[in-house]
Formats: structure tokens, C-alpha cells, sequence
């Protein structure tokens, strides 16, 4: 090890450390990818499920390859591009809805301090930095371009009427999530991702998560993830009786699955997202000295759970109506964010912050 | 004009949270029920003499089928997929078919050609996979339409019943080559027997 | 590695910033901004501002530029009968009519605002120069917190910060007119 970091220039230290960061990387990256290939499963399988159907069970055992033969139908696809489009933004736009999506992954805790060969590699995370939720907040607020985007470019009315409405809607519950997230950042004091999970977990205490003390935070997040990342029963940019399929009518082969691939990892940062903020992170109940495999695993199992009921709720609710989904969001969801943030400050005004006795 | 009056919703049902709760968790309970999925290749369907398959040229039991190639069948044929060429034969039919084809892409599995029949020579089987690798493999030829009258006894028994209904005079006996074999008349077994043959028209005794 | 960092997206964001005016499509235009703002937030997290460029990003590009998107398209702007019209609009016009009082405005802005900077120029450096380390380390390190930024932006440089304000209410009250000189039937 140090013979090779001699040669090119470095320390033993620095070159553990950058192979530590390119592998931790490139794990969580095609993490992303896979839950976004798994997801596609799940979601079939748990719809066939809930309607007395099997669901994909030719490929492989189960239908478990499912994934790979769909993606191997996607890249021999060929790909449409409509008359009268806008070329260079048609194909930009489904690369613009996947990458905030993949690039918001970075700022989750996935784990605490990971210890391997005896030696401490830092949180299980891309990016440790101090504006996570901002940082999370910001590119999240870019993955709605490319819904626009795909919409005007398609030269469809079809494509625009549902980028019009995937705009106007996820503008109008980027408010009363990012107010919900607020009320949490009060409680913590920091808007840091990894010290707010570490605050939750440090007793290892379940009542000690957010989300005994924030429910209706923890609730609004959930509707409003429901709304930021398209799905039912907030799905209006897509929605197939009217608009056939939405901003993505005229996208066929590769560029299609794109914007799944990109929906998906959007329902994946965001329950993760809400994870960290209301469930403890990494938090194993009354383990508070758990080792990081273990929280991984409690993690991921939270994260499941979570992506469950983004595909449980899709396949029960009816969709609702556009004036509907307009009315819950402005005088709904935002007044009971903006009090529940309100109760939050003088709780905390009147009380001081939490855990101080 | 009829004025609908909508039920007022109450306090609870405005929330729509707990009736949420109570779709998902129907929702839920349904996950484990049993499914009524049919595994299709695996669990074939129940086929009966009602099941309309694709047409068959029922062969009868001395090894000849019964067609004489009239072509009523082809100008039955709303989807033009029966091709028919005639020619003479040594048997007392006198005349049976060089070539029949059925392309199977055109047939619409109406069953039109059946009833045409006068000489009851082509059946709609139970067969319903229709599957190949080119269009050619698919217009089938006389081999490949050939079944065994056996194969296809009880849709022949079942056309049978269901004309008989509009039938005065008794019905004359079928597959006249082999009626040993089929049973219910055994006297009208010689070859070449006519379909006036008095014999075989007492043999019905349900007809008319 | 900083630096070159920075003249690269200091270049891309004055490209940019052009493409914003020069191109022909609307949609265009409002991409070329967002590119702009992105290069912008990208100085900021150089200089060390996480906070800064993270709002940024949440409000400019996350927010109001959807908003001109949105706008743009439910409008369908082409290049119709009217864009002869807008093309006059401009220095010729300015100084044509009404010369007198937007020439004494434009000049108290400027003055204002040379004065602003000038003024606090220097201790703008000193502040910069105080500041512990730059660059690429000074995006792990800790941030310019929001409550520095607050009270750097309203006590240092209260002056030029009004004065932004100022030439943005001029922005705003110059649409105005462009958006009403583009339809003249319906005067």
C-alpha cells in the first residue's frame, strides 16, 4: 500500500482515504440506481399483490430479473424523437429530472462512523457538510426542470399541460415541506443532516426521535413527498386518462426509464430524507451502541418501510382532482405547517430546546 | 330535470385522513389473499365441446376425410382464409380436395366453415395456441389440419345436437365410412353409403 | 486549483449572463440564467458562503425561475408582430423622451452605487482578507454562518445592498413599460 502511494506522490493516509472515498461513493451510487431497478419490482409485484394477481414471476426465480430484462429492453429500444421538438432540450430534459435526484443522495447519512480494519472512515455518507438540508432542499428544487422541461420540449400539448401542472404543483407543496422541515430544524439547532439524526440516536431511546415530538411535521413531509416526487395521489403530471401519460408521453426506449429511474431515486432520497428527520437515522431501538452495520441495516430497513407505503398509498388512493390538489396544498397543508412551525418556536421559546432538563 | 342531492360529508370524512386509513388497510389485507390469477402455459383452461377453437378436417376411422371439396366453407368464410383446390378421386365420393389450406392469421375462429358443411368434414377443434416463427409456418395445409375423429367425438356430438333442433326429418348418419366404430349405427356401415339411406334414418331415434 | 476554478466559472457565468440576452428563444434565455445562477452559487461555495449558495439555488433557480418558465410557456412568446416594436425600445428611446427625469434617477443610482462600493471597498477586502482560509478548503470548513451574512448585509454594506434594491425596483418598473410599449392597441 504505502509502495504504491510513494509512487504516485502521496501518503499511505492519503491514498486509503481517497480509495475509501471513491468506494463509498460508487456504493452508494449504484445503491441508488439498484433501488430505483428494484423499486420498478416492488412496485408491480406489491400492485399484482393488492389486486389478487402474481405479478413478474417468469424471470428468474420470482420474477426477481424482472429489473434486467426490462432494462435490456430499454437500451435495444429505439428512441422517438417527435417531430417539432426542441432536440437538445428533449434529450437534456430526462438527464436534468434523474440527476438532482441522484445528486441529493449525497448530503444522507446512511450510517454512523464506519469502522473497518480497525481504523474509524467517517459517516457513511458522500458529503458530510453543514447545510445538508439546504443543500437537499436546493437541488431537489431543480429535479422540477426537467418535468418542465420534457413537457415543453415533447412539442405536445399533452407533454406541456403536464409539465404546466407537475410545475405549478410541486412549487405549491415546496412550501409547506420545506416549513414542516423547519419545525425540525428548531427542535435540533442545526441543519446539519447527520448531527440531527445523531441527536435522535445518542440515547438509542425510540421515544427520543423526532417523531414523537413533530408527527404532523412528520405527516406533512409525507404528503408533500408524495407531491414533490409525483406520485400518487398527486400524480397530475402524469396522470393517464387525461393527459395519456404526461410529460413523459412522448419519451419512449432509455429516456423513458430515465425519469422512473429518476422518479424512484426521488422517492428513495426522500424517504430516507424523512428517515433521518423523524425516525432516528441510523438508530437501532435501545441499542445506542449499536455498530454501524446494524444502523445501516436499521436504516435501510426504515427506508423500506417508507418506499412501501409510497407504493401501498399508490395503489389505494384514487387520484385526486387538480382544484382539489390545489386547495389541500395552500389551505391546507400550508396553515397547518406554518402553525404546527409557530407551536414548535414557542415550545421552545417557552420551554427551551429538548433534552435540556 | 333531476336535481342530485349530494350527502354532506361529515367532519370525519372532510379530514380524509381515517378514511385513508381504512382504504389502506383493506388495501393491505387483500395483499395476502389468494390470488385468482390463472398461471396460464401451466394451468391450461378447462376446455369443453362448447370451446370454439381453430377449424380441423376431421379425419374418419378408415383413414379419409369426409370433404368433397364443394367449397361452401370458403364462401362462408367472412375472412377469406379457407383456399380450396378440387380434383377427382377413385372413391365414391368422386371428387376431395388436392389442396385446403386454412391460413390461420386470417382466421377469425368464427366457425362459419362448420356450419357451412353439408358433408360434415370440418370441425372447430378445442386447439387454441396459435404460436410460430413465420407467416408461412402459420397457413396450415391439409396435414396439419387433419385431427382424428376421436380427438374431436364430443364437439361433433354437440354440432350435432344443436342443428338437430331445427331438423324435421332425422338426421342421416354421419362419417358414413365408419359407423361401426362410432356406435349408434352399426347397420349403415358399408362404404358409399347414402345420406338417404333409410336404414341410418331410423337409426336417430331422437331426431325430428 | 481554486483560482483556476474560479476564473472557469466567473468566464461561464459572464457567457452565461450574454446568453441571457442574446438568445432568441424565450426558453433559452431563462436556461442561460439558470446556468448563470448556478455559476454564481458555485463563486459563493468557493468563497466559502454554503449558506449563500445554497439559498441561492433554493430561491432563484428553485423558485422564481420556475415561475418565468411557467409564465414563458403559458404565454407562448414568439417572435410575432410586436418584436420590431421591442427592438426600439432601448438607448434611442431613453434618450428621446421623458430624457430628463430617468436621466437624473440613472445617474443618482449610479453615483449612489459607485459611492457604495467605493466606500466600502476597502474594508471589503479587509474583511475577505481576515477571512481564515479560501477556496475549495473552505467548503468542508465551516461556512459563513447566516447570522455573519445578516449582519454583514445590514450594517457593512447596508449602502450598496439598498442600493441593489434600488435597481431592481428600476427593473421591475422598466418591464413594466417594455410590457406595455409591446402591445400598443390595447392603449
Amino acid at each position: 500500500m504505502n509502495d504504491i502511494a510513494a509512487k504516485l506522490g502521496m501518503t499511505g493516509d492519503q491514498l486509503e482515504g481517497l480509495l475509501a472515498i471513491l468506494v463509498r461513493n460508487t456504493v452508494i451510487l449504484i445503491g441508488v440506481i439498484n433501488v430505483a431497478a428494484v423499486m420498478t419490482l416492488v412496485e408491480r409485484k406489491v400492485s399484482a399483490w393488492m389486486q389478487y394477481r402474481h405479478g413478474p414471476n417468469r424471470v428468474g426465480p420470482w420474477g426477481l430479473l424482472q429489473p434486467l430484462a426490462d432494462g435490456v429492453k430499454f437500451i435495444f429500444k429505439e428512441v422517438v424523437i417527435p417531430y417539432g421538438a426542441n432536440k437538445p432540450l428533449y434529450l437534456l430534459a430526462p438527464a436534468m429530472a434523474a440527476v438532482p435526484a441522484m445528486m441529493t443522495i449525497a448530503v444522507i447519512p446512511f450510517a454512523n462512523d464506519v469502522v473497518l480494519f480497525g481504523k474509524n472512515w467517517g459517516p457513511l455518507a458522500i458529503a458530510d457538510i453543514d447545510v445538508g438540508i439546504l443543500y437537499l432542499l436546493a437541488i431537489g428544487s431543480m429535479s422540477v426542470y426537467g418535468v418542465i422541461l420534457a413537457g415543453w420540449a415533447s412539442n405536445s400539448k399533452y407533454s406541456l399541460l403536464g409539465g404546466l401542472r407537475a410545475s405549478a404543483q410541486m412549487i405549491s407543496y415546496e412550501l409547506s415541506m420545506i416549513l414542516a422541515i423547519l419545525a425540525v430544524v428548531a427542535l435540533a439547532g442545526s441543519i446539519n443532516l447527520k448531527e440531527i439524526a445523531a441527536l435522535q440516536a445518542s440515547t438509542g431511546n425510540p421515544l427520543d426521535w423526532f417523531f414523537f415530538k413533530q408527527p404532523l411535521a412528520c405527516f406533512l413531509l409525507l404528503v408533500a413527498s408524495f407531491a414533490e416526487t409525483n406520485r400518487h395521489p398527486f400524480d397530475f403530471a402524469e396522470c393517464e386518462p387525461e393527459l395519456v401519460a404526461g410529460f413523459n408521453t412522448e419519451y419512449s426506449a432509455m429516456k423513458w426509464a430515465i425519469f422512473f429511474i429518476g422518479e424512484y431515486s426521488a422517492m428513495a432520497v426522500m424517504s430516507a430524507l424523512s428517515v433521518v428527520l423523524f425516525w432516528g437515522g441510523w438508530s437501532v431501538p435501545f441499542m445506542p451502541d449499536a455498530p454501524w452495520y446494524l444502523g445501516f441495516a436499521a436504516f435501510l430497513a426504515k427506508v423500506s418501510v417508507y418506499l412501501f407505503l409510497f407504493v401501498w398509498v399508490r395503489w389505494t388512493l384514487p387520484r385526486f382532482r387538480f382544484d382539489q390538489l390545489m386547495r389541500i396544498g395552500w389551505k391546507v397543508m400550508l396553515p397547518l405547517a406554518l402553525l404546527n412551525l409557530l407551536a414548535t418556536g414557542a415550545m421552545l421559546a417557552l420551554f427551551g430546546p429538548p433534552g435540556a432538563p | 330535470m333531476v336535481i342530485v342531492k349530494r350527502k354532506e360529508l361529515s367532519l370525519l370524512e372532510r379530514l380524509y385522513v381515517p378514511e385513508i386509513a381504512r382504504g389502506l388497510s383493506i388495501t393491505f389485507r387483500k395483499m395476502f389473499e389468494k390470488k385468482i390469477t390463472r398461471q396460464y402455459p401451466e394451468e391450461p383452461l378447462p376446455k369443453t365441446e362448447v370451446t370454439r377453437g381453430q377449424p380441423r378436417l376431421v379425419v374418419k376411422d378408415d383413414g379419409n376425410i369426409a370433404c368433397v371439396s364443394c367449397g361452401l366453407c370458403e364462401a362462408a368464410c367472412p375472412a377469406y382464409a379457407i383456399t380450396i383446390d378440387g380434383g377427382e378421386t377413385d372413391r365414391p365420393i368422386e371428387r376431395e380436395p388436392k389442396r385446403f389450406d386454412i391460413d390461420m392469421l386470417r382466421c377469425i375462429l368464427c366457425g362459419f366453415c362448420e356450419e357451412a358443411c353439408p358433408k360434415d368434414a370440418i370441425f372447430m377443434s378445442d386447439e387454441l395456441e396459435l404460436a410460430d416463427y413465420s407467416r408461412e409456418m402459420l397457413v396450415y395445409d391439409m396435414e396439419k389440419l387433419k385431427r382424428p375423429a376421436a380427438a374431436m367425438r364430443k364437439r361433433i356430438e354437440y354440432v350435432h345436437k344443436i342443428n338437430d333442433r331445427w331438423r324435421s326429418a332425422p338426421r342421416p348418419p354421419m362419417l358414413a365410412d365408419q359407423h361401426g366404430a362410432h356406435g349408434h349405427a352399426p347397420s349403415a356401415s358399408t362404404a358409399g353409403s347414402h345420406a338417404s339411406s333409410p336404414t341410418a334414418a331410423a337409426q336417430k331415434p331422437h331426431a325430428g | 486549483m481554486a483560482n483556476a476554478l474560479f476564473y472557469l466559472v466567473a468566464a461561464l457565468s459572464v457567457i452565461a449572463a450574454a446568453g441571457v440576452v442574446l438568445f432568441r428563444n424565450p426558453i433559452s434565455n431563462v436556461l442561460s440564467l439558470l446556468f448563470a445562477f448556478f455559476c454564481l452559487a458555485t463563486i459563493y461555495l468557493l468563497a466559502g458562503f454554503q449558506f449563500l449558495a445554497a439559498t441561492q439555488i433554493l430561491v432563484y433557480a428553485g423558485a422564481i425561475m420556475v415561475l418565468f418558465l411557467f409564465v414563458i410557456m403559458l404565454l407562448n412568446l414568439a417572435p410575432g408582430p410586436n418584436a420590431p416594436e421591442l427592438e426600439r425600445v432601448g438607448l434611442a428611446m431613453f434618450l428621446r423622451r421623458k430624457s430628463g427625469v430617468t436621466i437624473v434617477i440613472a445617474a443618482a443610482l449610479l453615483i449612489l452605487g459607485t459611492s457604495a462600493v467605493l466606500g466600502t471597498h476597502d474594508t471589503a477586502v479587509q474583511a475577505a482578507e481576515a477571512m481564515p482560509k479560501k477556496g475549495l478548503d473552505a467548503i468542508t470548513a465551516t461556512p459563513g454562518s447566516s447570522e455573519g451574512l445578516a449582519g454583514e448585509m445590514f450594517g457593512r454594506y447596508l449602502l450598496p445592498f439598498e442600493a441593489i434594491s434600488m435597481l431592481l425596483l428600476a427593473t421591475a418598473v422598466a418591464v413594466v413599460v417594455l410590457a406595455k410599449r409591446s402591445r400598443p392597441e390595447n392603449s
